[in-house]
């Protein structure tokens, strides 16, 4: 990718992020559901983490950030993403964009990171305070800053796959119950509702071996005090691999898309 | 009054034969809603395995109260699905076409749209049960009874936050009520202390959607029977209040009536 075409990606980031900041109301509610999504869910885990001492090497303090941080790298993004761009693809509502001089898939990754990492921006400072609030200070100062460009990095990744699956849509035209078992496979394989030490043997390595290990996991794990900055690097790995499987899927499927009609 | 009963059980069964008459989409759309239930149970199941308990609640504690929400939610969102969608129904319109009709319009608007997608819900919860939780026929008799009590509460509470946007203008308390009700209904309400735990109890009555009726199954009271059927019949009638104060108040929202 060059560098004059990433300058034009920039536009739709640009565009969306500020849309999305002037949506008050849309802010707002999302602000409200995350801090009562991570509010609940760390409150589960204190309770466990008191009861216990610690649960599978973190603390109540730790899985407070933990789960702070996780969250808001899943709130940040549209959960019905693959199901939206999927039915534009089985509409054939696509077809008009690809009118543009740029790839349709770059330029929908551009928009939606730009709007994905302002809401991202929005939810940081009042769950941040919440996390304080109920628990104490992030364990690790130099961890928590590495947390900021994971959480980027999670994002991304997070929306190049739901890419590359909704580009099924070319083939599949209905990709509306996929987004629900994506989801899924973020919470449990993805560390987003536990970490993942917490699972057994086996399905722990499996976890660490898959993609969705970059979308929560990781920054999630250094916010909770773990500086380990190789995590960056395999998300950083993984979001290259993941645009390039959302970019190959896009370019077969617009050879073959057919739009009857106008 | 006297034509409201067949005309809504006439929409229900309309409402079912739509939904039936795509088949493909419906065994999806509930296999796809298993799937999901069945993420949680693994959650659960997974959690429980690495602290044993929390707060006196343990797996097959939390497995009642699951089977107890999804059968709940799933009757409420699945057969009463325009209960989560009165804002929208006010903002775009679509209460005009209601109010030409003769019968009363908040059963008429409740069960006109059928979701099916929560109808997995439904048979996700009653597998569950019937699989997990001993069922024994009193027992089963008070998870039946504690569900209905559930869902018409779950209903009253989507129809009273929803019903606020008559009087605010915003649709965004409705969506808010849905998704923390449910979500705050997910856990055992011991998890929490203070003024949330207290907040459970009242204004967001998660509490008595799920944790309650599982707790009654397991430890049938005959105090807390009467408590959750009676803040069932005073969030049902607190809804019904304020739907009725918002049609007082409502002007057409259709395009035709803007402007």
């Amino acid at each position: 990718m060059t560098a004059p075409m990433l300058r034009r990606l920039g536009v739709p980031a640009d565009v969306s992020g500020r849309r999305l900041l002037a949506s008050r109301d849309g802010l707002v509610v999302s602000v409200l559901f995350y801090l009562i999504v991570s509010g609940v869910l760390s409150a589960l885990w204190r309770a466990a983490a008191g009861e216990h001492g610690e649960v599978a090497g973190y603390t109540a303090l730790a899985l407070t950030w933990y789960v702070f941080t996780a969250e808001a790298a899943t709130c940040a993004i549209n959960v019905r993403l693959i199901e939206e761009v999927g039915d534009e693809i089985g509409s054939g509502a696509v077809a008009v964009e690809m009118l543009r001089p740029l790839p349709v898939v770059a330029v929908r990754l551009a928009a939606e990171v730009g709007r994905c990492t302002a809401r991202l921006a929005v939810l940081l400072g009042p769950g941040a305070t919440y996390a304080w609030l109920v628990a104490g200070p992030p364990p690790h100062a130099a961890a928590a800053v590495l947390a900021l460009p994971s959480l980027v990095l999670a994002v991304t990744a997070n929306l190049c796959l739901q890419h590359a699956l909704a580009g099924s849509a070319f083939w599949l035209r209905d990709t509306r119950a996929m987004w629900f078992l994506y989801q899924k496979l973020v919470f449990l394989l993805g560390g987003m509702l536990l970490p993942l030490e917490v699972l057994p043997g086996v399905l722990r390595d499996v976890a660490m071996a898959l993609p969705f290990m970059a979308m929560s996991y990781a920054p999630a794990r250094l916010a909770s005090g773990h500086l380990e900055p190789w995590l960056l690097l395999v998300q950083a790995g993984w979001v290259v691999v993941l645009a390039a499987l959302a970019g190959a899927v896009f370019a077969a499927g617009q050879r073959r898309l057919q739009v009857v009609g106008g | 009054m006297s034509r409201a009963g067949p005309a809504t059980r006439a929409v229900l069964r309309g409402a079912f034969t739509d939904a039936a008459a795509r088949r493909s989409a419906f065994w999806t759309q509930i296999g796809a809603m298993i799937a999901n239930d069945l993420a949680w149970v693994a959650f659960w199941v997974i959690f429980f395995q690495e602290v044993s308990s929390v707060r006196g609640w343990d797996v097959d504690r939390v497995l009642l109260l699951l089977a107890v929400l999804c059968t709940s939610a799933g009757l409420v969102l699945g057969l009463l699905s325009n209960s989560r969608r009165i804002p929208t129904l006010v903002a775009d319109g679509s209460l005009d076409e209601v109010l030409t009709l003769p019968v009363a319009p908040l059963p008429h608007l409740l069960v006109r749209r059928l979701d099916t997608v929560n109808l997995g819900d439904v048979a996700f919860g009653l597998v569950l049960f019937a699989v997990t939780a001993q069922p024994s026929p009193q027992r089963t008799l008070v998870y039946v009874a504690g569900t209905l009590a559930s869902a018409v509460l779950l209903t009253g509470f989507l129809v009273l936050t929803g019903s606020l946007v008559f009087f605010t203008g915003r649709s965004e308390s409705g969506d808010l009520g849905l998704n923390a009700v449910l979500l705050l209904a997910s856990y055992p309400a011991d998890v929490f202390a203070g003024a949330t735990k207290v907040l459970l109890y009242t204004a967001i009555p998660a509490a008595f959607v799920s944790g309650v009726p599982s707790e009654l199954v397991d430890d049938f009271d005959v105090g807390d029977a009467a408590l959750l059927l009676g803040v069932a019949g005073l969030f049902a009638a607190l809804g019904w209040a304020t739907f009725t104060a918002g049609l007082r108040r409502y002007s057409s929202g259709s395009a035709w009536g803007r402007g």
